[in-house]
C-alpha cells in the first residue's frame, strides 16, 4: 500500500516538475532523476520484493504504467523544446553570404565569346593575325589599289608608307585564301585601328571578320547565314534586312540592318529616326580578290562579312556611349 | 549627296509619297540618310504688296510699311531697307509659328504698331541670303500663299553616294536610278539655242599637251554677258544643296555640275592671254594662288589649266585667283573636260584639296556627257545672263573611249545567287538601266553599258545589277554546307579562354585599353636607355602625342586605369588585361607582336564585409594569383628567381617568373617612383 502510494506520489510530482522545465539540460537531470539507473522509479521498483507475492504484478504492471507516462510526457516535453529550438532565431539567414571574390570577364570579350560561339557552331573555324599589317593585305589584294578613292571610306594610321595598322579584319581573307585552297571556312576576330574620335567612334575598336569560299556558295546562302546568325545573337522575333551597298572587295555587296531594338522600329534617337540599325557589311567575294590568292572564280564562289563588336555590345546592353567600353571603370565593368 | 525633291522631279515623274522614294532609293544601293520638309510654313506666309514705307519716327533703323494684304492694308514695322512702294513681299501674318518656335503677333515696336512680319530669304529656310526682304517676282498674286504662288511644299533628302556610283552624285543621275527603279522615263532638259556670235575658232584656241591626263577638252563661248545675281529659283536649288551663290554665270557652272554631274569651268576670256588655253603639266616645285586664296606647291602631277602664258588653273581641282569672274566680265569661256582620274586624285592629295569638281573626277566622270553640260551651261547662260553664244564649240576628242562588250550567262547569274530569275526580266532591268542588251545565245546576253557607268565594266558587276533591280529580299535563303575541320582548335586559343576564366574566377577583372600610348611611358617605367621597352613602332600620322606609339608593355594602360578608378573611390582593385604588345624590329617590315597578359591589385584584399577582418594585399598575394595562373595553362615547372635589370619593379620585392631557361614575366610591387609618375596616391600595387 505504502509503496503504491509512493509512486504515485512520484509520479504526480514528476508530471508536474516536467511542467515547469525550462531547457534542455534540465529535463536530462530530470530524466536522470527519475528514469535512470539510480532514479526514483528504478530504486522503488528495486523493492519489489518487500511487496506480498500476490500483489508483486499488480504492482509491477502499476509501475510500469507510470514509467511510460513519464517518459512519454518527457518526450513529449523535449520534443517542444528541439522544435523551439530547430525553427528558432538562432540563425538570421538574411545577413549577406560570404561571397568568395569573382571578377569579370569585359563585356567585348563576352560578345565576342558569343559571337564565335554562333558562328563555330556553323562551322567556321577561328584564326587570328597581326593588327600592323602590310598595305598589301590591308587594301590592295583586297581590291584597293593605291589612290583609289574607295581607301577614303577608311581613315587609316600609317607607320609607313606600306605598313598600316589595319583598319578592318578583312586583311585576314587573303592570309588565309594564300596559305590553302579551298574550302574555306573561317572567322577572324581581332582589334581594328581608324583615326577616328567622337560619340560614336574609337581609334580602336573590334570586328569579327568571316570567309566561306568553296564550289557552289551562294548568295542565298549568304543571306540564310547571316539570318540565322541574327536571330540567334538577337532573338528570332527580330526583323533584318539586306540592303545594297559598296564594298572594294565584294560584288554584289550587302548592308544588313536589324530592327531598332530600342525603339522596335518606329524610330528614336538611337536609330536616327529611321527604325534600323546597321551591323553587317557582307557580300560574295569579288573576282578581283581570287586574282590575289590563285583561285578560279569559274570554281569557286564565297562569301564574306563582317562585324562590329562594340555596335553589337552596345545595341545588347543599351549602352549608348561607347567610351564606356574603354574607360573600364569598375563600376561600369562589374554589371556584367 | 544633298537633294531639292521638287528640283528632281523636273528630270522624273514621282507618284509615291517622299518617304517611299527614300525606301526604294536605299532599297537599291542609295542610302537616303536624313529626310526633312522644307518650308512646311509657306502654307502660312502670304504675299503682301508693299504701299508705302516711311521712316519710323524713334527709330533709326527701323521703318513703318504699309502693306496690302489682299484683305486689308497693315502697318508693319520692318529694319530692312531694300523694299519700295510696289514691291512684293513674304508677310507672316498674327498666329503664325515660324522655325524656332517664334509667335508672330499683333505687337508695338519702338511705340509704332506692327501688324505681322516681312520676311528674308533665309528666315523662310530658303537660301542663306539675309541682306533685306525678299522681293517676289512682280507677276504674282497679292493675298496668295507663297507655298501657292512661289515654292510648294519641298523636301530635302541627304544621300549616301558609295563610291563605284559616281554618277549618282547628280540630280540627274538619281532621276536616272528612280526612273529605273519605277518604270518612269527620265525627261532631260533640252539644249537648243541660237547661235549668234563670232565662232569661237576664230577667237580662241585650245591646245592639249598632255592627252593622256586629259582625254577629252571641250570649250564654249558667250559674249557681251550681264553678271548678275541669279533668279531665286536657282539660287534655292543651290542653298538646298549646300552651295553658295555667287553670281549668275558662276553659278550656273555650279549649277550644271550638281544637274549632271559635269564639272565646269568659268574663265574670264578677257583676261586669257593670247585668248587660248593649254593643257599641259606643272614642273616640280611651281607655286600657284587658287582662288581660295591660298598658295600651293606644284608637282609634275599636277595637269594645269595655262593660258598663253601662265598657269589659271590646276585642272579638275581648283581655278586660280587670276581669271575668276567679276562683276565686269563680259566674255565667257566654258571649260568642259574629262581628266584622268589618277591624275586628279594625286594631284588633289597633294595639294589637299577635295571640291565638287576633284571628287567627281576621281571617280570617273561620263566622257559622252561632256558636251552635253557645256551647251546646258550656255544655254543657261543666254537665259540668265542675256549676250550672245559663239557658233560651234571646240571638242579635242583624239582617242574615244569606248564602253566594254560584257557577256551576261544567264545560268551562271541564277546559280551564284541562288536565284531564278528569267532571262527575260534581266534583261528589262538592263534595258530600264539604259544598258544596250542583245541576245548572243541561249543562255548569254550581249550587254554593253552606258558610259556613265564607269562601275560596270565585268559579268560580276552586272550579276550585282541585276540581283539589286530584281531585290534582295527576293532571293531566297538558303544554308550552305560547310565541312568540318580536321584540326583541333588553335593551343593558343584554348589557353586564354582557360586562363581568363581562371583570372575572373580569382577575382581579377578584364580591361581592355587602347593599344597606342604614349612615348614617356617608357620614363615613367623607369626603363633604361636600351632597354626592349624602347623599341617603339611609330605612328606617322597618330590622333594625339599620347596615343603615338604601339604599346610594348601592358603596364602603362593597367597603371592608368588604376589611377583612374581609384580617382572614383575604388580603392580595392583586381585588374588584368590579356593583349598584344608591339616590339619594333628593323629587319623586318612588320614588327614583333607578342601576346601578354597582366595583372594588377591593390587596396585590400576584400573589403570589409560583416563577418571578416580585412588585409592589405602583399607580395604572395600576387604570387599566389601567378601559380593559379600558370598551373591553370598546365605549366607546373615554373620557379621565381631575383632580378637582374630592375625597371618598374621595387628591386627588393620583385622577382621574375622563369621556366627552365626562359623568363616568362616579372611580378612584385611596383616602384614608387612608377607610382609617382602616374599620381597614384594610394598603398603598394603589386603586378605581374
Amino acid at each position: 500500500m505504502i509503496m503504491k502510494q509512493k509512486l504515485l506520489e512520484i509520479r504526480d510530482r514528476a508530471l508536474s516538475e516536467l511542467g515547469s522545465m525550462r531547457n534542455l539540460d534540465a529535463l536530462e537531470k530530470f530524466r536522470v532523476e527519475y528514469l535512470g539507473k539510480k532514479g526514483h522509479i528504478t530504486s522503488l521498483m528495486k523493492n519489489l520484493g518487500n511487496i506480498a507475492k500476490e500483489e508483486r504484478p499488480v504492482f509491477g504492471k502499476l509501475a510500469n504504467d507510470v514509467k511510460d507516462e513519464i517518459t512519454a510526457f518527457l518526450e513529449k516535453i523535449i520534443a517542444e523544446f528541439k522544435g523551439k529550438e530547430e525553427g528558432g532565431e538562432k540563425i538570421d539567414i538574411t545577413l549577406p553570404g560570404k561571397r568568395p571574390l569573382r571578377g569579370h570577364l569585359h563585356p567585348i570579350n563576352q560578345v565576342n565569346d558569343e559571337i564565335c560561339r554562333i558562328l563555330v557552331r556553323m562551322g567556321y573555324t577561328i584564326v587570328k593575325g597581326p593588327n600592323v599589317e602590310l598595305d598589301y593585305y590591308n587594301f590592295e589584294a583586297l581590291n584597293m589599289p593605291k589612290d583609289h578613292p574607295a581607301r577614303d571610306m577608311q581613315d587609316t594610321f600609317y607607320v609607313s608608307k606600306n605598313v598600316v595598322l589595319r583598319t578592318h579584319t578583312s586583311p585576314m581573307q587573303i592570309r588565309v585564301m594564300e596559305k590553302q585552297k579551298p574550302p574555306v571556312s573561317i572567322i577572324a576576330p581581332g582589334k581594328v585601328y581608324r583615326s577616328d574620335s567622337d560619340v560614336s567612334h574609337t581609334p580602336m575598336f573590334h570586328q569579327v571578320e568571316g570567309l566561306l569560299v568553296d564550289k557552289g556558295v551562294t548568295f542565298g546562302d549568304l543571306k540564310g547565314t547571316l539570318t540565322s546568325f541574327v536571330h540567334q545573337m538577337f532573338g528570332s522575333d527580330i526583323n533584318l534586312r539586306f540592303r545594297p551597298s559598296f564594298f572594294p572587295f565584294t560584288e554584289p555587296s550587302a548592308e544588313v540592318d536589324i530592327q531598332c531594338v530600342i525603339c522596335r522600329g518606329k524610330g528614336c534617337r538611337t536609330c536616327s529616326f529611321s527604325g534600323w540599325q546597321e551591323i553587317l557589311g557582307s557580300g560574295m567575294v569579288d573576282p578581283a580578290v581570287y586574282g590575289f590568292v590563285d583561285y578560279d572564280p569559274e570554281i569557286y564562289s564565297g562569301f564574306a562579312f563582317g562585324l562590329g563588336i562594340e555596335r553589337i555590345t552596345m545595341l545588347k546592353y543599351g549602352i549608348d556611349d561607347i567610351q564606356l567600353l574603354f574607360k573600364n571603370d569598375m563600376r561600369f565593368l562589374k554589371q556584367f | 549627296m544633298k537633294l531639292s525633291l521638287n528640283w528632281l522631279k523636273e528630270y522624273v515623274d514621282i507618284n509615291i509619297t517622299p518617304q517611299e522614294l527614300a525606301h526604294i532609293l536605299t532599297m537599291a544601293g542609295l542610302e537616303v540618310e536624313a529626310l526633312e520638309k522644307i518650308g512646311d510654313i509657306h502654307d502660312k506666309i502670304i504675299v503682301a504688296k508693299v504701299l508705302s514705307v516711311r521712316k519710323h519716327p524713334k527709330a533709326d533703323r527701323l521703318s513703318l510699311c504699309d502693306v496690302d494684304t489682299g484683305f486689308s492694308t497693315v502697318q508693319v514695322v520692318c529694319g530692312a531697307t531694300n523694299m519700295k512702294a510696289g514691291d512684293l513681299v513674304p508677310m507672316a501674318l498674327p498666329g503664325t509659328e515660324l522655325r524656332g518656335g517664334i509667335q508672330i503677333k499683333e505687337s508695338k515696336l519702338r511705340g509704332e504698331f506692327s501688324g505681322g512680319m516681312l520676311m528674308a530669304e533665309d528666315e523662310l529656310g530658303l537660301t542663306d541670303n539675309h541682306a533685306g526682304l525678299m522681293i517676289l517676282p512682280s507677276e504674282l498674286e497679292v493675298g496668295r500663299t507663297l507655298s501657292d504662288a512661289i515654292n510648294p511644299l519641298d523636301w530635302f533628302y541627304e544621300i549616301n553616294i558609295t563610291p563605284n556610283r559616281p554618277d549618282c552624285a547628280s540630280v540627274i543621275g538619281i532621276a536616272r536610278e528612280v526612273a529605273a527603279l519605277t518604270g518612269q522615263k527620265l525627261k532631260l532638259p533640252d539644249v537648243q539655242y541660237r547661235e549668234e556670235g563670232v565662232p569661237i575658232s576664230e577667237v580662241a584656241r585650245v591646245d592639249v599637251v598632255d592627252p593622256e591626263g586629259c582625254p577629252r577638252y571641250a570649250a564654249g563661248m558667250i559674249q557681251d554677258v550681264s553678271i548678275l545675281p541669279s533668279p531665286f529659283w536657282m539660287r534655292y536649288r543651290l542653298f538646298v544643296s549646300g552651295v553658295r551663290s555667287i553670281n549668275n554665270i558662276v553659278d550656273i557652272s555650279n549649277y550644271v555640275l550638281l544637274e549632271t554631274g559635269q564639272p565646269l569651268h568659268t574663265f574670264d576670256y578677257n583676261q586669257l592671254e593670247e585668248h587660248r588655253i593649254v593643257v599641259a603639266r606643272a614642273e616640280q616645285g611651281d607655286k600657284f594662288f587658287t582662288l581660295d586664296g591660298q598658295e600651293r606647291t606644284l608637282n609634275s602631277e599636277h595637269l594645269m589649266i595655262c593660258d598663253g602664258k601662265k598657269p589659271v588653273g590646276i585642272a579638275g581641282i581648283m581655278g586660280g585667283l587670276n581669271s575668276e569672274i567679276t562683276d565686269n566680265s563680259s566674255n565667257i569661256l566654258i571649260e568642259s573636260a574629262y581628266f584622268n582620274p589618277v591624275t586628279i586624285r594625286r594631284g588633289a592629295k597633294s595639294v589637299g584639296i577635295s571640291s565638287e569638281a576633284s571628287y567627281r573626277f576621281e571617280r570617273g566622270i561620263d566622257i559622252e556627257g561632256v558636251t552635253y553640260a557645256l551647251k546646258r551651261a550656255l544655254s543657261l547662260s543666254l537665259e540668265l545672263a542675256g549676250g550672245k553664244i559663239n557658233r560651234g564649240l571646240i571638242d579635242l576628242y583624239p582617242k574615244k573611249i569606248e564602253p566594254p562588250v560584257i557577256d551576261l550567262r544567264v545560268d551562271k547569274t541564277n546559280n551564284f545567287l541562288g536565284a531564278e530569275i528569267p532571262k527575260s526580266e534581266m534583261t528589262s532591268w538592263l534595258k530600264a538601266l539604259s544598258m544596250d542588251v542583245t541576245e548572243k545565245d541561249l543562255n548569254t546576253l550581249k550587254v554593253i553599258p552606258p558610259t556613265y557607268r564607269v562601275d560596270i565594266a565585268r559579268e560580276i558587276d552586272l550579276v550585282e545589277e541585276i540581283a539589286r533591280m530584281h531585290g534582295y529580299d527576293c532571293i531566297p535563303e538558303t544554308f550552305p554546307a560547310i565541312r568540318p575541320s580536321d584540326k583541333a582548335d588553335m593551343p593558343s586559343l584554348v589557353l586564354h579562354d582557360r586562363a581568363c576564366d581562371i583570372l575572373a574566377g580569382a577575382g581579377f577583372s578584364e580591361i581592355i585599353t587602347f593599344s597606342f600610348i604614349s612615348p614617356e611611358s617608357a620614363n615613367l617605367l623607369q626603363a633604361g636607355e636600351n632597354c626592349p621597352l624602347r623599341q617603339f613602332v611609330k605612328l606617322i600620322n597618330p590622333l594625339t602625342t599620347e596615343q603615338s606609339v604601339m604599346r610594348t608593355s601592358l603596364l602603362p594602360g593597367l597603371l592608368s586605369i588604376v589611377k583612374e578608378n581609384i580617382s572614383h573611390g575604388e580603392q580595392n582593385l583586381k585588374l588584368f588585361e590579356w593583349g598584344e604588345v608591339f616590339f619594333r624590329e628593323d629587319s623586318n617590315e612588320l614588327p614583333n607582336e607578342r601576346v601578354m597578359v597582366a595583372g594588377v591589385i591593390t587596396g585590400n584584399y576584400t573589403s570589409k564585409k560583416w563577418h571578416n577582418e580585412t588585409r592589405p594585399v602583399d607580395f604572395y598575394d600576387i604570387k599566389g594569383a601567378v601559380e593559379v595562373l600558370l598551373e591553370s595553362i598546365g605549366l607546373s615547372n615554373f620557379t621565381f628567381e631575383r632580378r637582374i635589370s630592375g625597371e618598374s619593379y621595387d628591386k627588393n620585392i620583385s622577382c621574375n617568373i622563369c621556366c627552365g631557361e626562359t623568363i616568362l614575366g616579372t611580378m612584385g610591387k611596383i616602384a614608387k617612383e612608377v607610382l609617382d609618375g602616374y599620381e597614384i596616391k594610394t598603398g603598394a600595387l603589386f603586378c605581374f
